[in-house]
């Protein structure tokens, strides 16, 4: 960069010795993408290697509530739609809609949290604690785990949203909502696999 | 710039309608079991159903599909070595299951086979407790740590854990165990002895019992029973084989009867594959799951269940000790721990 003049919208002014023509952040996001699912892909894996082995209870089948947790799915998953409805908003410079869309992914998300909070407090007063048995250590890890990228993803929305008020965003700037929901389909997509293969299968 | 032709929002809410109509089948599924599909088939629905929601999501709402490929490319290197850890850990987990019965039957008697944990050590050396003579007997003691303890242990733990069995109320370990009988008597006795005193008594004691292979016409190793009961039963059954009322049935006072009983394979069925339902033991009920012990070798089985019939009650009237072999015929019957509650109604236990 030393060479350069400073150059604040990187995708507008092409920099010569880049190889890949790419925005760089959206670039990144992938990147760091494609590493988080080597990290949930051994949470998952030490899930399912541990998989009845609990020796003393509760087991899955006695805390799992399936009508609830596929609420919480599906609550998660319309957050995903009006994340794209967010992103098709700022291409269009339409900031309110942008921000109602973006408010409406961060209200979604917190919703999902609150199920798991609620979950959480239930499996611990059946008895479910971290240390109970290997059930409780890999879920309550795995989970905890998904839940904290949620947090981390509706924060992070939040920031946008606000961002939205103290600069004048636009169409140029898409491309920072654009890796925010990029981040918040994978928590998505991890869900969608963690419910079946967590939740799901316990009862087939 | 990679080509910004992207989904309109018409086709965003149809991907959106079909994800959750997808996941209202995948609950619809579980809800409402489908018996004609088969446990496979319902599996594999659940599995692909997924799989299409995860593929919609990334083509259309991260937009792979009209993205540039070098995303593509990056996000697949890491799914693939994700997919590929997966599966190593997995089989790393899975296999050692089914080797673990072809182990060479004479490494886990070996005297180093398990370690106890220095505190548990310091424990039984503070409040001197016995170890089996029989693991005295022959095996030597240079820094006095490599010992394998041995039950009975009594008063098991100083520090009370909870224990909770499905369906069962939460039990308190220390106390129950700790008020048990005879092995508290005999710590007492050698608490203030020091360690070779104390060795030197306990074999004079014990002598009936470490000479207990020659002295028996059909011997069997009572310090490797020893062993693999200290190192998976004492969680439960204790080390005094007291069990925890109303959580884990006794087995001192309780083994060498059933034995007795005509249980005989009954108890290899019980170590093998375990047990779950309601039982009745020495009067009072419990209703936990005996888990299966399957992944030990037959030399092991063969052993623990010398150890339980004879440890606290003495050998049953002309025992015959487990052999490994006989365990390995057993393990074919491939029972599960239904069958093997029902096998115990048989017995009139
Ligand atoms: C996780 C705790 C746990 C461990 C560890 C455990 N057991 Fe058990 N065991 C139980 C429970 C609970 C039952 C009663 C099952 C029932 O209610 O049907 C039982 C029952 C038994 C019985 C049958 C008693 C009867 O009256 O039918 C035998 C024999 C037995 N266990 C032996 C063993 C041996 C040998 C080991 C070690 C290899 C062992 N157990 C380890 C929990 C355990």
């Amino acid at each position: 960069m030393s060479a350069q003049p400073a150059a604040p919208a990187a995708s507008e002014q092409p920099v010569p010795y880049r190889a890949t023509k790419l925005p760089d952040v959206k670039l990144l996001m992938w990147v760091f993408l494609a590493s988080d699912t080597m990290f949930f892909g051994s949470l998952i894996g030490t899930y399912l290697a541990y998989k009845d082995r609990s020796l003393v209870g509760p087991l899955p089948v006695d805390v799992f509530d399936i009508p609830l947790t596929t609420v919480s799915t599906f609550v998660l998953l319309m957050s995903s739609f009006l994340m794209v409805l967010s992103l098709h908003a700022i291409r269009q410079n339409d900031i309110p809609k942008f921000r109602l869309w973006t408010a409406g992914v961060a209200f979604f998300g917190s919703i999902f949290l609150g199920f798991q909070v609620y979950e959480f407090v239930h499996f611990v007063n059946a008895g479910l604690s971290i240390h109970q048995n290997l059930f409780g250590t890999t879920f309550f890890i795995l989970t905890g785990t998904h839940g904290v990228h949620v947090t981390v993803g509706v924060i992070w929305l939040v920031a946008l949203i606000m961002d939205s008020y103290l600069r004048p965003l636009g169409a140029k700037d898409s491309v920072y909502v654009e890796i925010a929901g990029l981040y918040w389909h994978f928590v998505d997509i991890v869900w969608i696999v963690i419910f079946t293969v967590v939740y799901l299968v316990e009862f087939v | 710039m990679a080509n910004q032709k992207h989904s309109s929002v018409a086709t965003y809410i149809i991907v959106a309608l079909i994800l959750g109509v997808i996941t209202y089948i995948e609950f619809a599924i579980v809800e409402y079991p489908q018996e004609w599909l088969g446990r496979n088939w319902t599996l594999f629905w659940l599995v692909a159903l997924s799989v299409v929601k995860f593929i919609m999501v990334i083509m259309f709402f991260m937009h792979l599909k009209d993205d540039d490929r070098t995303y593509t490319g990056f996000f697949s290197s890491g799914m693939f070595i994700s997919m590929a850890t997966f599966v190593a850990l997995t089989a790393m987990f899975i296999l050692p299951r089914s080797v673990a019965s072809t182990r060479p039957d004479n490494v886990v008697a070996g005297a180093a086979s398990h370690e106890v944990p220095q505190d548990v050590l310091d424990l039984v050396e503070t409040s001197g407790l016995s170890r089996s003579p029989a693991a005295q007997a022959d095996s030597p003691r240079p820094a006095d740590r490599s010992v394998q303890i041995t039950p009975p242990l009594a008063g098991n733990d100083a520090s009370s854990y909870e224990v909770t069995v499905p369906g069962g109320a939460p039990a308190q370990a220390s106390g129950e165990a700790g008020a048990s009988g005879d092995a508290t008597a005999a710590a007492a006795a050698g608490s203030d002895q020091t360690p070779n005193e104390e060795q030197a008594s306990e074999q004079a004691a014990g002598g009936t019992t470490a000479e207990a292979p020659a002295a028996t016409a059909a011997s069997w190793d009572a310090e490797a029973g020893a062993s693999v009961y200290t190192a998976n039963c004492v969680a439960c059954h204790q080390g005094n084989g007291q069990g925890i009322p109303g959580a884990f049935p006794p087995l001192a006072d309780h083994a060498t009867a059933v034995y007795e009983a005509g249980g005989r394979e009954f108890l290899m069925d019980v170590v093998l594959f375990g047990m779950q339902g309601q039982i009745q033991v020495n009067g009072m009920a419990y209703n936990g799951l005996m888990p299966a012990w399957g992944h030990l070798s037959d030399a092991d089985v063969a052993n623990v269940l010398n150890h339980i019939v004879t440890a606290w009650d003495g050998p049953p009237a002309g025992f015959a000790p487990y052999q490994a072999d006989e365990v390995a015929a057993q393990r074919g019957l491939g029972l599960s721990a239904a069958e093997v509650h029902a096998m115990r109604a048989d017995l009139g236990l």
